[in-house]
């Protein structure tokens, strides 16, 4: 069986989902015969036409918004946000009618954005950035970052299913890089829960998406020190799952939460506050975090990796952590 | 005859043309809405409520518009929609029987629930109350009703309001993907058209051939802003050709023209030929909100030229005219119309706050989503 890329992962969870339901579309610029600037959705137009494969003039609002609509009506919307950069221009329309229509009338809103977002390309302050915090933030929105081709297939297809907003990060960096082999059948990953991908004993680490990968390469480091780092990968941030999380930092007793976007009321912020309340008693160490630099991420290479919090940053901030 | 926002208003003009079903219709859902208005701006000016964004001045406009609709067809309000909320909801024959004879009641009526719940539930909206249609949590028209069973397809709005210009253009995206004839009218005010999401939307109606018609009710001022200072061109039908679609501007306060113009902007949508901008001059004979200052901002002479204009004391002075109601039906209709608010305005005062556990309701709908959410232990307020 062939090995199955991150963004063929994503590929195959569009189509699959589009062929088990009419009402399942896509919405984005360049999606069509193009297929999408990373081609998520190659081969789906050809198949599926233009009402479902849906080109879209350059807009992010207008198009957040017609989503909206048809959802309210039956649809199931995927839209594809070019660069997750670009989300800005439709962020009014996601935190306030998108995230709150179901609190405020009890109207489902079944739609999944798509935010191909991160760094490592040297691509700039605007095709860089990681925006899980902005949309965590906002009760209502269901924030996703897979870190595998496994749970990109099984989450995207689990965020199509339900009833409401799912902002679903997709690393580019990850796109072509992660492969493994995914079989047959309909694969689902649930929402709302973490996974314990290494299992240890004296230090938690709390990661997601690219930095899950660095950090599990960090832990690989630190067994050959002697020291047994668990590592969770988060997967789904809001609504986050804290039994998971807890029963690791209670058992470990330490915790680093890794993450790349900048780090200053970063997502890890609250995980920090939320393990300080939940498992005071049990920490031995300081809640520490690992992060980007409060800056925009530069555009040549060697000033970007200069930022980025990497293997390297990770094992060092280990290495201190598991000393205390 | 093109009305723009320099010229002076036109000459009373006659609903001679149209249906006599359309016009009693019309002039009992007119009456209803005033009624609603007049009852909610008295109890504005004592305090009773805390704001009103008062309808008066575009019942023609929502009225005329939206009877030109069929069962499904959906439409997108903001504030001052009232009359299209009316017309869209009530079986008017059912709730004032003695006004209509047999033959008023359309197939759609039959779908339609008991129209004396559906005021009430508005109602009870309106003042906050656990009847109403958010149950407490969001305000007056914020809110939808979709409810295909009933013809009824209404998205409401939130306050920023441009942002429900691409709602509605999605409402229209679904009709165009299920290959059915149905319209979508959304509302608008004329400030809302200097937002960005007003470009983005039409102009992917214009794209997409969207059977949409959005409606702009430009009563002059948005808030306190006149016009001049909204935007630079004559007519925002002007707009129309830029994006490829059909626009065209009209006097708000002819029944006939409005009802007429949105009836061959309703026959474009459904017939694959797309969207129409269509602009309702109407005159400003109230503030933003109820007693928030900006109506005293206005020279008087102005308010008192608007004020005149009152579209529904032309339309039954046309009716008269024209030999298609006496003064009996006039006063029969107002008189029932306001008993009909009276009546469900105290209903309503009687019924019951929301339980405070609506505040922490769930924000998700139910699912595997729903669920995670529901076991995160610190999801309210910590501690």
């Amino acid at each position: 069986m062939a090995e199955t890329t991150y963004i063929d992962a994503i590929r195959r969870a569009l189509g699959e989902e589009m062929e088990r339901d009419a009402n399942v579309f896509l919405m984005g610029q360049d999606i069509a015969a193009f297929g999408g600037a990373f081609r998520a959705s190659k081969g789906l137009f050809e198949k599926y036409g233009r009402l479902r494969v849906i080109n879209t003039p350059l807009m992010e609002s207008g198009a957040i918004g017609a989503a909206l609509g048809a959802a309210l009506v039956g649809k199931r919307p995927v839209l594809e946000m070019q660069f997750a950069d670009f989300v800005s221009c439709g962020f009014n329309q996601i935190v306030n009618n998108v995230a709150k229509t179901y609190y405020r009338w009890e109207a489902p809103v079944p739609m999944v954005i798509r935010l191909p977002f991160g760094g490592g390309a040297g691509a700039g302050p605007f095709h860089s950035q990681s925006p899980e915090a902005w949309f965590a933030h906002t009760p209502g929105l269901c924030v996703v970052a897979p870190s595998t081709p496994r749970d990109a297939l099984g989450m995207l297809k689990a965020a199509v299913r339900d009833p409401n907003p799912v902002i679903y990060l997709e690393h580019r960096f990850l796109y072509r890089r992660e492969k493994e082999d995914l079989g047959e059948g309909d694969l689902l990953t649930p929402l709302g829960r973490a996974h314990v991908v290494r299992e240890g004993k004296q230090v938690t680490v709390l990661s997601w998406s690219w930095t899950l990968h660095e950090s599990l390469a960090a832990a690989e480091e630190l067994a050959k020190e002697g020291v047994s780092v668990e590592v969770v990968d988060l997967r789904t941030l809001s609504p986050l799952d804290e039994e998971t999380i807890f029963t690791s930092v209670r058992k470990t007793g330490k915790v680093l939460i890794v993450h790349e976007a900048t780090i200053t009321a970063g997502f890890g912020a609250e995980l920090a506050a939320r393990v300080a309340d939940q498992c005071f008693e049990h920490l031995d160490g300081p809640v520490r975090r690992v992060a980007y630099a409060d800056r925009p991420s530069p555009y040549n290479k060697k000033l970007e990796q200069s930022l980025l919090p990497g293997r390297e940053r990770i094992t060092a901030a280990l290495r201190k952590l598991a000393r205390y | 005859m093109a009305a723009t926002k320099r010229s002076k208003p036109p000459p009373p003009l006659t609903p001679a043309g149209t249906d006599p079903k359309v016009l009693r219709r019309a002039h009992f859902l007119m009456r209803l809405s005033r009624a609603w208005d007049s009852r909610f701006e008295a109890m504005a000016r004592v305090g009773r409520i805390g704001r009103w964004y008062s309808a008066v001045g575009n019942e023609c406009t929502t009225v005329g518009t939206a009877l030109a609709l069929g069962a499904n067809d959906a439409i997108s309000t903001v504030h001052r929609d009232l009359g299209a909320v009316l017309t869209t909801y009530l079986d008017a024959t059912r709730l004032a029987p003695a006004l209509f004879p047999a033959g008023d009641a359309t197939e759609w009526d039959a779908l339609r629930p008991p129209p004396q719940s559906l005021l009430d539930t508005l109602a009870s909206q309106v003042f906050g109350r656990r009847g109403g249609f958010t149950r407490g949590v969001d305000r007056s028209f914020h809110y939808g009703l979709v409810k295909p069973d009933w013809g009824i397809r209404h998205v409401g709005m939130i306050s920023h309001l441009g942002s429900m210009i691409p709602v509605a253009s999605g409402l229209a995206l679904a009709n165009l993907q299920d290959g059915n004839d149905r319209a979508v009218l959304g509302f608008i005010g004329e400030g809302a058209t200097s937002q960005g999401d007003f470009h983005e939307a039409l102009n992917l109606a214009g794209v997409m051939k969207l059977p949409l018609i959005l409606v702009v009710e430009n009563n002059r001022y948005a808030f306190s802003t006149p016009l001049a200072e909204q935007y630079a061109c004559e007519k925002l039908s002007d707009r129309a050709p830029g994006y490829g679609i059909a626009g065209e501007t009209v006097d708000g306060l002819d029944f006939d023209a409005v009802h007429a113009a949105m009836t061959r902007a309703v026959a474009r949508a459904r017939s694959g030929e797309g969207a129409t901008l269509l602009e309702c001059m109407l005159p400003r004979m109230r503030g933003h909100a109820e007693g928030d200052g900006s109506y005293e901002l206005i020279p008087p002479a102005e308010r008192e030229e608007y004020l005149k204009q009152d579209p529904l004391a032309r339309f039954e002075a046309a009716l008269l005219a024209r030999g298609q109601a006496d003064a009996a039906r006039i006063k029969e209709v107002t008189e029932v119309t306001k008993a009909i608010i009276e009546d469900a305005v105290e209903r309503a005062l009687l019924t019951e706050e929301p339980e405070l556990a609506e505040a922490t309701r769930p924000v998700f709908a139910p699912g595997e989503v729903a669920t995670a959410f529901a076991r995160q232990s610190t999801e309210v307020t910590g501690g």
